[in-house]
């Protein structure tokens, strides 16, 4: 019985002593910033870079950018590609996000995991003599693309290609760049697979 | 949670001891404060009834000619062949049971109560002392939510598909179904409403975890829960804000004392994703103390539909479980550990980037990325760990009040993965730690008042882990919660009124990045009111009629708040993080304050009423339900976003008043002894009252058909249990118009502010699902066999956001068995 009647009288005090103590045990209320990122992932500039071969003509460079990645900026394509008739151009890219500072440069990455991706193209047809045809976005893996580099396993990437202006003069017509990470390079539709980590529209005129 | 009269025991002891001899005696406390079925009470106040069953405690079988006397009254009667026994005309709603008969004594386990079912008295074989037991009718939580409809579903419906989530365990409660992200990711809706409008109650915690989106399901191991009680109105004062349109209530072993050892381990297999599975569970109850371990492991691969596979569809999930209770003198102290660990998959396919790849694949019969059947899970996927700990202490100071103090703490570790370059590093990785604290007064009864007062603190610390290489989507937060509560409920004549009154105050410190690195931070202060008032009505044995009108509120969450970026397949801004300008257009270039900024707690106002009818011919359950909720907010498309990836959906968060109006009609006829059906329909209208305007992702309605058959024996199956279940749901008829990807890339039509709210497409057609099982017992084992979308059906749900790409799941196989072990006598 005394046993029953000290538990009565003491062990409420216990019981709140019990909880004091369980909440007095809590720190971890600290009220901490979250830590300065790198915006890996982010693309926000991608600049076509067609430099002509032998020494002549000029460097033609066409640009777009995104400048403030998810926000409500959308992509601002700055300026139509302009290529010389029957010239024979190597592309290359500038590829950058700019949300860090300095730049950092995409390419360089993705020259690092050239297994992992692939540059694909599609164009109005037959707008240039060589590569023919509307280039490999198709579904069904359309017409060639010259591209003068190759990862390990000897499949295309797409940092460099080839682009041969023919003798017409042309307008106002469309040149499409898709960067695509974990393409499946063996698949007829390889632009299809894999995800996009650009795609961008430029206007192509040919004089 | 038990009661005892220790001086008058020992007193009745030395009473009993010279009466009875040698005779077995037992003395039973009933404690019944708000059962539903265990006794009626009808005009005249001497008119409280009791029933129950008295069984062998090893046996299970009925034990007969045990005299049963209520102690202080000249009642007594003596159980029948089948066990049973019943009192009328009781004066007492508490009475006090003395039980004897030759040759049981000692123990008996504590009443294992059930909705719908008597109590059951166990007696134990042994002669020897005389020994007081305390029976629970009690139901604690019940109180404040005595008024609401519920249901319960219990451990052996839960058995019966050991794969599923929390969410689709519960699915089949008439008004209840879930809005998913995939197959793997399911949060549960009630009446419409989901998120952080229905808490979940873990073992008497709210689950915490990132409950934003519907890419974020509840970490609950399914296998661990003992019983699972859905309350489907607003059930804010008992359990917190959150509750605003009701509460899942999840259960562990009730770890009852005096229960002789018991162990499981089962297994199953489904053909769909060649899913396996593996659990098993041991606990005993000791005369003070208890005990139950358990724990269950689960993996699925690629899910298929009736044509293609869904490739990442797959999950592994694994879970353990431990309580101990421990019971001196009048403190009851329990303490309840569970770990949870899963790595989900998500649908490869809905990552789609261009405007012209998002428009094929949702215009898409089959999804552009599908892959032969695995069980790897790779990006973009989910990997969570929950802890959950939890010590309460029950002290019944008195004979009719006690004191609960619970506390309880959980980690919840995130991290989510993404198909990107730095694939290996997660986009999302977050800590969450939850503190809960928990007082709760039992009063005595005061004029006839019969009550709980409690006060509550509760904190939440969620920070964002440094590399993800990408801005945190939603910042870090802290939050602080200080709340108390009084529930009071009155019973007079055949009728019981209850009345609740809440308040709480919530303080919030974020501290977030925009896109170029810059800190922003927020405090802010929400607090409310919240009240509830309840009757249940008996008119008869038969009819009961309960009404509850609840007003509930809650503060926006964080990612309603503050989202910002990419998450899965679309962009996301959350209210504090765009506006519009002069031109209606969306502006992000600026994180608005709370202050400064329009927005309001949510606020509801819901009247559930539900009339029930529980004859022999049939039972009909009615529930009508109107719900008003100011400042509800919900997600909707609003616009193609242009990025270098090509264009994605943008969905923002809106904010606005809206009304649902709904039923849930189940009919239940017992067709013969064997045969029982059940029919259900529920119907719910919604709609943006603000904007004039639906609302989207809104539960369509659904009819089902439930036949089961019963056969006791049949050859060596024992206790089979067949069932069909043919169903269907409507297309969604209030589902918003439709506005395709191609039209907003062409520009054809243009979306402002104020534009009608629209979807990228139609909600899909409505579906005919067939589901078949069969469980009975062979032995020891308990085995079950049910098929799932019987006719292999292509369909789509509305509720789901993969309905965009992809179809649902088709034919499942799922096979089931348990071995019980036998229960060994009880060593004491």
């Amino acid at each position: 019985m005394k046993k029953v009647e000290l538990l009565s009288k003491y062990g409420l005090m216990a019981f709140l002593a019990t909880g004091l103590f369980l909440a007095s045990c809590d720190n971890d209320d600290d009220e901490v910033v979250p830590e300065e990122e790198n915006e890996e992932e982010v693309i926000t500039d991608v600049k076509l870079i067609f430099t002509p071969r032998g020494g002549s003509g000029t460097v033609v460079e066409a640009m777009a950018e995104d400048e403030d990645g998810d926000g409500e900026g959308g992509l601002i394509v700055q300026n139509a590609i302009t290529l010389d008739t029957s010239m024979t151009y190597d592309l290359t890219f500038e590829i950058l996000n700019s949300l860090e500072s300095p730049a950092e440069d995409i390419g360089e990455e993705i020259d690092e995991e050239k297994d992992e991706h692939q540059f694909f193209f599609s164009f109005s047809n037959n707008v240039f003599a060589n590569p023919t045809g509307d280039g490999n976005i198709d579904a069904n893996g359309g017409s060639e693309v010259n591209y003068n580099d190759s990862d390990g396993n000897g499949k295309p990437v797409g940092l460099q290609t080839s682009w041969t202006t023919s003798n017409t003069v042309v307008s106002g017509q469309s040149f499409t760049v898709r960067l695509v990470h974990e393409p499946n390079k063996d698949s007829n539709n390889a632009a299809g697979t894999g995800e996009t980590d650009f795609e961008v529209t430029f206007v192509l005129n040919v004089q | 949670m038990s009661l005892m009269y220790g001086k008058y025991i020992e007193q009745c002891l030395y009473q009993c001891s010279s009466d009875f001899g040698v005779r077995i005696v037992l003395f039973i406390l009933i404690m019944i404060f708000y059962s539903k079925v265990s006794y009626a009470q009808s005009k005249d106040s001497c008119n409280y009834e009791l029933n129950g069953t008295v069984l062998d405690e090893d046996t299970k079988g009925p034990l007969a000619f045990v005299l049963i006397k209520i102690k202080d009254t000249d009642q007594s009667t003596i159980t029948g062949f089948d066990g049973r026994f019943q009192f009328y005309q009781l004066c007492e709603p508490n009475n006090t049971l003395i039980l004897s008969c030759y040759g049981y004594c000692d123990t008996a386990c504590e009443q294992h109560h059930k909705h719908g079912k008597t109590p059951h008295i166990y007696l134990k074989k042994q002669v020897n002392v005389l020994d007081e037991v305390t029976i629970e009718v009690e139901k604690p939580e019940d109180l404040g939510t005595g008024s609401i409809a519920k249901e319960e579903i219990t451990k052996e419906e839960l058995n019966e598909n050991p794969f599923q989530t929390l969410a689709s365990a519960i699915a089949d409660v008439n008004g209840v179904t879930f809005t998913s992200n995939g197959g793997n990711v399911q949060l549960p809706v009630i009446h419409g409403l989901y998120g952080n409008r229905v808490l979940i109650l873990n073992n008497g915690l709210k689950h915490g975890f990132q409950n934003w989106g519907t890419d974020h399901a509840p970490e609950i191991d399914v296998m661990s829960a003992d019983r699972i009680t859905i309350v489907k109105g607003a059930a804010g004062v008992r359990y917190g804000p959150d509750a605003l349109a009701g509460a899942i209530i999840v259960e562990g072993d009730p770890l009852h004392l005096n229960e002789p050892f018991k162990a499981s381990v089962g297994t199953g297999y489904q053909t769909n994703g060649r899913g396996y599975f593996g659990n098993g569970e041991f606990g005993e109850g000791f005369k003070n103390w208890s005990y139950h371990v358990g724990g269950s492991y689960n993996r699925v691969g690629d899910l298929n539909t009736p044509d293609y596979s869904l490739t990442n569809s797959g999950k592994i999930e694994y879970g353990a479980n431990a309580g101990l209770r421990y019971k001196i003198e009048n403190l009851d102290v329990n303490v309840y550990y569970s770990y949870v660990s899963q790595n989900l998959g998500i649908y490869r396919t809905a990552l789609v980037s261009t405007g012209e790849s998002l428009s094929n694949a949702i215009n898409a019969e089959k999804p552009i990325f599908i892959e032969p059947f695995s069980y790897d899970i790779s990006e973009p996927n989910q990997v969570i760990d929950h802890h959950l700990g939890r010590v309460e202490a029950d002290w019944w100071y008195s004979d009719h009040s006690k004191l609960t103090f619970r506390y309880g703490r959980q980690l919840n570790r995130r991290d989510e993965f993404d198909v990107r370059r730095n694939e290996e590093k997660p986009i999302i990785n977050l800590d969450l730690i939850t503190n809960d604290y928990q007082l709760e007064w039992k009063h005595p009864d005061w004029k006839k008042l019969d009550g709980v007062i409690g006060v509550q603190a509760f904190t939440q610390n969620s920070d964002n882990n440094p590399g993800t290489g990408t801005t945190p989507f939603i910042p870090n937060y802290n939050i602080l919660r200080y709340s108390t509560y009084i529930i009071e409920t009155l019973e007079k004549n055949q009728n019981t009124y209850e009345l609740g009154l809440r308040y709480d105050y919530e303080n919030s410190n974020v501290r977030g990045r925009e896109t170029n690195q810059d800190i922003f931070r927020d405090q802010y202060e929400f607090s409310s009111f919240t009240a509830s008032a309840g009757l249940t009505k008996r008119y008869s044995d038969h009819t009961t009629f309960r009404s509850n009108l609840g007003m509930g509120w809650r503060p926006p969450n964080m990612a309603e708040l503050y989202s910002f970026g990419q998450h899965g397949f679309k962009i996301q801004y959350g209210l504090l993080r765009y506006y519009y300008d002069d031109e209606g257009a969306v502006r992000t270039n600026r994180v608005t304050q709370l202050a400064n900024a329009n927005i309001g707690a949510e606020r509801g106002y819901k009247w559930i009423n539900e009339w029930e009818s529980d004859r022999k011919t049939g039972t009909y359950t009615v529930t009508a339900y109107a719900h008003y909720i100011e400042n509800f907010i919900y997600d909707r498309p609003f616009a193609l976003r242009g990025t270098i990836r090509g264009p994605m959906p943008l969905f923002i968060f809106e904010q606005s008043d809206a009304t649902f109006l709904g039923t849930d009609i189940t009919w239940q006829r017992s067709l013969n002894e064997t045969l029982q059906g059940t029919l259900s329909v529920n119907y719910l209208w919604s709609r943006n009252v603000e904007r004039a305007e639906p609302l989207i992702n809104q539960p369509p309605v659904t009819m089902a058909y439930e036949l089961k058959w019963n056969e006791a024996n049949l050859s060596i199956f024992k206790e089979s249990v067949f069932k069909i279940r043919p169903s269907y749901t409507f297309q969604q008829f209030q589902a918003p118009r439709t506005v395709t990807p191609l039209e907003l890339i062409e520009g054809s039509v243009e979306i402002k502010n104020d534009s009608e709210i629209f979807d990228f497409q139609d909600a899909p057609n409505g579906y005919f699902l067939i589901e078949l099982g069969w469980h009975f017992k062979i032995g020891a084992f308990e085995t079950g066999i049910s098929i799932q979308n019987l006719l292999n059906s292509r369909y789509r749900n509305y509720l789901n956001e993969m309905r965009y790409f992809v179809d649902e799941p088709g034919i499942n196989v799922l096979f089931t068995t348990k071995y019980m072990f036998n229960s060994k006598p009880n060593t004491r």
